[in-house]
C-alpha cells in the first residue's frame, strides 16, 4: 500500500490525458470517447482508494511530500510543481474520484445523442484533472493554478448549450462572479507568502507556511490580511453570501455537470482550500470570527431561497449553498473535522440527489416540480435512491448528512464553551436551518413523487447506467457517515484520517482553556467539552447526545408533517411558499442581490466603466498605436525619399553618369592619329627627364 | 679623338627624325624619318665604342651597328609594303588619313 503513495501523481495527470485522447481521439471511438474518460477516472479511483486505504491504516501520518523545483525567477526563489499526500488529499481524492466516475458513467446515457458529446466528455476529464491539480497541490501557486482551471472547466460546461444566450449568461455569470474573488485568492496568497521570502527558498510552499504560521514566525497582519482575501477566493468559488448568485444560475449547464460541480470539483475547492490552510486560519480569532458569520448568514439565508423554488435544479443549488455555508461556519468555529466531514458526505449525497434529478428531468422533459408529481411508481429506483439523499441532505439519525451535519453542531457548541459567540449562532442558526431544509427537501420529494403525474409525458424508470450510480451513491449517502460516528473506533477514524500532526498537537492560541469550560447551553456541552477543555483542534470520536438527537428528530417531524400537509396529497395552487406577502416577495427576488448586482455592477461596468474602457481603448490606446505606425510610415517614406533615392541612388547613378560624361570627354583623346600619339609621348619622355634632372640636381 | 662632333651630328639627325616622324604627313617620309632616327643610333654606337672600348677586338659597336642597318634594311622593306598597301587601298600615303583606330 506503500506503493500507492509514490504514484499519487498519476491521480491527476490520469483525467488530463484522458482530457487530451478524447480530444484528439475520441469522435473515433464508439463510445464517443467515454470509455476513456470512465477508463482513466477509473484507473485514478483505484489508486485514490490504495492511498485512502494506507492513510486511513496510518492515523495523521506525516504528509507525504515530493515535488519538482524550478527556479525561473533566480534570486533564491523555487517554484514547486508538487504533491503533497496525507489523510485530506487522500479523501478529496475519493470523494473526487467517485463522484467523477459515477457522473462519467452517468453520462453516457444522459448525455446520449447531444452533438457535442465528446467535448462534454474531454470538459469533464479535465475539469476532474483541474480539481485533482489543486487537491494534489503542495503549495498555493499550484493551488492557484488547479483553482482557475476550475473556473475555466466550470464555465465551458455551464456554457455548454451556448445556442442559448441565457446560457451563456449564466457561464459569464459563473466566471465573472468567482473571478472577482479570485483576485483576492492570488492577492492572499502573495500576501501570506510575503512574510515567508525571508525564512525560505519556497515562499508558496503550504507545509512551510503552516509551520511558519504555528510557530510565530508570521506576523499577526500578514496572516490576518492574507487568509480573509484567501477567503474572499473562497466566497465566491464556494457560493457564500453574497457571492453565491452565480451557483443557482449555474444550473444552466448540463445536470450531470451541476453534480459534478456540487459535489466534487469546484464549489468545495474554497472549503478544501481553507481546511488546508486550518492551522493558518486558526492563529486568528478575527478570520475566524468573519468565516463564522459568512458561514452562518449563508446556510440560513441560502436555505430559505429553496422554499420559493420550482425548479428542482435550482432547490438543490439553494441547498448546496445552504450546505456550503455550514461547512464554512464549521470552519469557523473550529470544526476542521466537522466541515470536511460534512464536505465528503455532502458531496455523496448532492452528487446523489442531482444525478437522481437528472433522472427526473430525462423522464418528464422539464425542470420544473409542477410539472413532475407521482413519480413514485413509474421510476422506483429513482424515487428510492432520491429519497436516501433527501433524508441524508435533511439530517435523518443513521445517514451520513446526521453524523456530519451533528458534528457542525457540536462543533459550535464547543466553540461557544470557549467563550465565542459564533459558536452558539452557529447551533441555533445551524439547528433552524436544519428544519428550513428538511421543509424544502419533503416538499421537493411530495410534489415529485407524489399526487398525481402533472406531465405530458408517461415517465419511464432511466436506464441500468444511470441507476447505477444512483445506487452506488445511496449506498456511500448512508456508510460514508459511519466513518466518523458513534460506531467509528478511536484510532481509525474519519478525524485521525484527515488530520496532520500540526493540527492533532496544534491549540488555538487565543483560547484560554482553564477558564473557558462549561458555558455552553445545552446539557451535553460539558460531556463534550470534558474531551476538548484544552482548546486543541480535535476533540475525538462522536459520542451520542440524546438531547441534541431529540431536538433533531423534533425539528424533523415537525417539518416533514408542515410539508407532508401542504403538499402530500396533491399540487396545491397556488404553492403556499408563493403565499407568504412580503417574505415571498424578498425571496423571489433573492434578497434583491441579483438585482442590486444588476444595478450596482453590471450597469455601472457595463454603461460606464466598458465605454469609458472602450473609448480609452480605441482613443487612446489604438491613437497610440496607430500613431507609432503613422509616424515610423512616414519617417520610412523620408528615408526612402531622401537617403534611398538620393543619396544611395544618386550616388549610384552619379558614378555611372560622371563615368559617362567623362568618357565622352576623354574618348576624344583617341584620335587614331599617331603622330599625335607620339608627340605626347615626346613630350611625356622629355617632361620625366627633366623632372629626374631637376630631382637629382638638389 | 673628339667625341663631339659626332655626337652632336647623332643628335641633330635624332632630333630631325623625330620631329619628322611627328610632323610629317607623308608616310614615305615618315619612314625616312625612322632611318635617320637609325642612323643617329648607329652614329653613337660607333662613337662610344672607340671613346670607351678602343682595344675591345670585336668592336661590339661597329657590329651593332651593321645588324641595325639590316634589320632597318627589313623594316624599310615591311614599312614601305604597308604604305604601298595603303596607297592601293586609299590612294593616298598621308598618315592623317589612317584614322580606323580612333574613338
Amino acid at each position: 500500500m506503500e506503493a500507492f503513495l509514490d504514484y499519487a501523481w498519476l491521480v491527476p495527470v490520469l483525467p488530463l490525458l484522458s482530457a487530451a485522447l478524447i480530444a484528439r481521439f475520441g469522435k473515433l471511438l464508439p463510445g464517443g470517447g467515454s470509455e476513456i474518460g470512465i477508463a482513466a477516472v477509473g484507473a485514478s479511483l483505484v489508486i485514490s482508494l490504495g492511498i485512502a486505504w494506507h492513510t486511513f491504516m496510518q492515523g495523521s501520518p506525516e504528509p507525504f511530500e515530493r515535488s519538482l523545483e524550478w527556479s525561473p525567477l533566480g534570486g533564491g526563489f523555487i517554484f514547486e510543481l508538487g504533491m503533497l499526500v496525507d489523510g485530506l488529499t487522500a479523501m478529496m481524492f475519493v470523494l473526487v474520484g467517485v463522484v467523477s466516475l459515477m457522473v462519467h458513467i452517468y453520462s453516457r446515457e444522459y448525455m446520449h445523442g447531444e452533438e457535442r458529446f465528446t467535448y462534454f466528455y474531454a470538459m469533464l476529464s479535465l475539469f476532474t484533472f483541474s480539481m485533482l491539480l489543486l487537491v494534489i497541490a503542495n503549495n498555493t501557486l499550484q493551488a492557484v493554478i488547479g483553482w482557475e482551471l476550475v473556473g475555466l472547466c466550470s464555465y465551458l460546461l455551464i456554457g455548454f448549450y451556448w445556442e442559448e444566450k441565457s446560457n451563456q449568461d449564466a457561464a459569464n455569470k459563473a466566471f465573472l462572479t468567482t473571478k472577482f474573488g479570485d483576485v483576492g485568492l492570488i492577492v492572499g496568497v502573495i500576501v501570506l507568502s510575503a512574510g515567508m521570502f525571508e525564512l525560505t527558498d519556497t515562499p508558496f510552499n503550504i507545509g512551510q507556511t503552516i509551520d511558519a504560521a504555528v510557530g510565530g514566525q508570521l506576523s499577526e497582519t500578514t496572516i490576518v490580511l492574507g487568509m480573509l482575501l484567501i477567503f474572499l477566493g473562497c466566497v465566491s468559488k464556494s457560493g457564500q453570501m453574497p457571492l453565491h448568485v452565480w451557483l443557482p444560475d449555474a444550473m444552466a449547464g448540463p445536470t450531470p455537470v451541476s453534480a459534478l460541480i456540487h459535489a466534487a470539483t469546484m464549489v468545495t475547492a474554497g472549503i478544501f482550500l481553507l481546511a488546508r490552510l486550518f492551522p493558518v486560519v486558526a492563529q486568528s480569532a478575527t478570520v475566524m470570527a468573519v468565516i463564522a458569520v459568512v458561514g452562518v448568514i449563508t446556510l440560513f439565508f441560502g436555505g430559505l431561497l429553496a422554499l420559493v423554488q420550482d425548479d428542482i435544479k435550482k432547490v438543490l443549488a439553494y441547498s448546496t449553498v445552504s450546505q456550503l455555508g455550514y461547512m464554512m461556519a464549521a470552519i469557523g468555529v473550529g470544526g476542521y473535522t466537522a466541515a470536511i466531514f460534512h464536505l465528503f458526505t455532502h458531496g455523496f449525497f448532492k452528487a446523489l440527489l442531482f444525478l437522481g434529478s437528472g433522472s427526473l428531468i430525462h423522464a418528464v422533459h422539464s425542470n420544473n416540480m409542477s410539472d413532475m408529481g407521482g413519480m413514485r411508481k413509474a421510476m422506483p429506483w429513482t424515487y428510492v435512491t432520491f429519497v436516501i439523499g433527501s433524508l441524508a441532505l435533511a439530517g435523518f439519525p443513521l445517514t451520513a448528512g446526521f453524523f456530519s451535519k451533528d458534528e457542525i453542531l457540536i462543533a459550535g457548541e464547543i466553540w461557544a464553551g470557549y467563550g465565542f459567540a459564533t459558536g452558539n449562532l452557529v447551533y441555533y442558526v445551524g439547528l433552524a436551518a436544519a428544519f428550513v431544509t428538511t421543509f424544502y427537501m419533503a416538499r421537493a420529494v411530495f410534489l415529485i413523487f407524489f399526487g398525481e403525474n402533472r406531465s405530458h409525458h408517461a415517465p419511464h424508470e432511466s436506464g441500468a447506467q444511470m441507476v447505477a450510480p444512483l445506487v452506488v451513491l445511496a449506498v456511500l449517502s448512508i456508510a460514508s457517515g459511519y466513518l466518523f460516528s458513534p460506531f467509528s473506533g478511536d484510532e481509525r477514524n474519519f478525524e485521525q484520517w484527515t488530520a496532520t500532526p500540526v493540527i492533532e498537537e496544534g491549540v488555538f492560541p487565543f483560547v484560554d482553556a482553564g477558564t473557558a469550560l462549561g458555558t455552553g447551553t445545552v446539557a451535553s456541552a460539558p460531556v463534550v467539552l470534558a474531551a476538548a477543555g484544552d482548546g486543541s483542534i480535535l476533540h475525538g470520536p462522536p459520542k451520542w447526545h440524546p438531547d441534541l438527537l431529540a431536538i433533531v428528530l423534533v425539528l424533523f417531524g415537525a417539518a416533514v408533517a408542515l410539508a407532508w400537509r401542504l403538499y402530500g396529497r396533491q399540487f396545491p395552487r397556488p404553492d403556499p411558499t408563493s403565499q407568504m406577502g412580503v417574505f415571498t416577495r424578498v425571496l423571489d427576488n433573492k434578497y434583491g442581490f441579483d438585482e442590486a448586482g444588476y444595478r450596482f455592477v453590471v450597469v455601472p461596468v457595463r454603461d460606464h466603466l466598458s465605454r469609458w474602457a472602450t473609448w480609452s481603448s480605441n482613443v487612446v490606446i489604438d491613437g497610440m498605436v496607430a500613431g507609432t505606425g503613422r509616424s515610423v510610415r512616414s519617417l520610412a517614406e523620408a528615408t526612402y525619399r531622401v537617403v534611398d533615392q538620393k543619396v544611395i541612388d544618386g550616388s549610384v547613378n552619379g558614378a555611372a553618369f560622371s563615368a559617362a560624361w567623362w568618357s565622352e570627354r576623354l574618348k576624344r583623346m583617341q584620335t587614331g592619329d599617331v603622330q599625335r600619339y607620339l608627340g605626347a609621348l615626346v613630350a611625356g619622355v622629355i617632361v620625366l627627364v627633366l623632372a629626374i634632372v631637376a630631382a637629382s640636381g638638389n | 679623338m673628339n667625341p663631339v662632333g659626332p655626337l652632336l651630328l647623332a643628335a641633330l639627325l635624332f632630333c630631325i627624325g623625330v620631329y619628322g616622324i611627328i610632323a610629317r604627313r607623308n608616310a614615305v617620309l615618315v619612314l625616312i624619318s625612322v632611318e635617320m632616327m637609325l642612323n643617329a643610333v648607329n652614329i653613337n654606337l660607333v662613337t662610344f665604342q672607340n671613346l670607351l672600348y678602343p682595344d675591345d677586338p670585336l668592336v661590339s659597336g661597329q657590329m651593332f651597328a651593321l645588324f641595325i642597318i639590316a634589320v632597318a634594311a627589313a623594316e624599310v622593306g615591311v614599312g614601305l609594303a604597308i604604305v604601298f598597301n595603303l596607297f592601293r587601298n586609299r590612294a593616298s600615303i598621308d598618315v592623317d588619313d589612317v584614322d580606323l583606330m580612333r574613338w
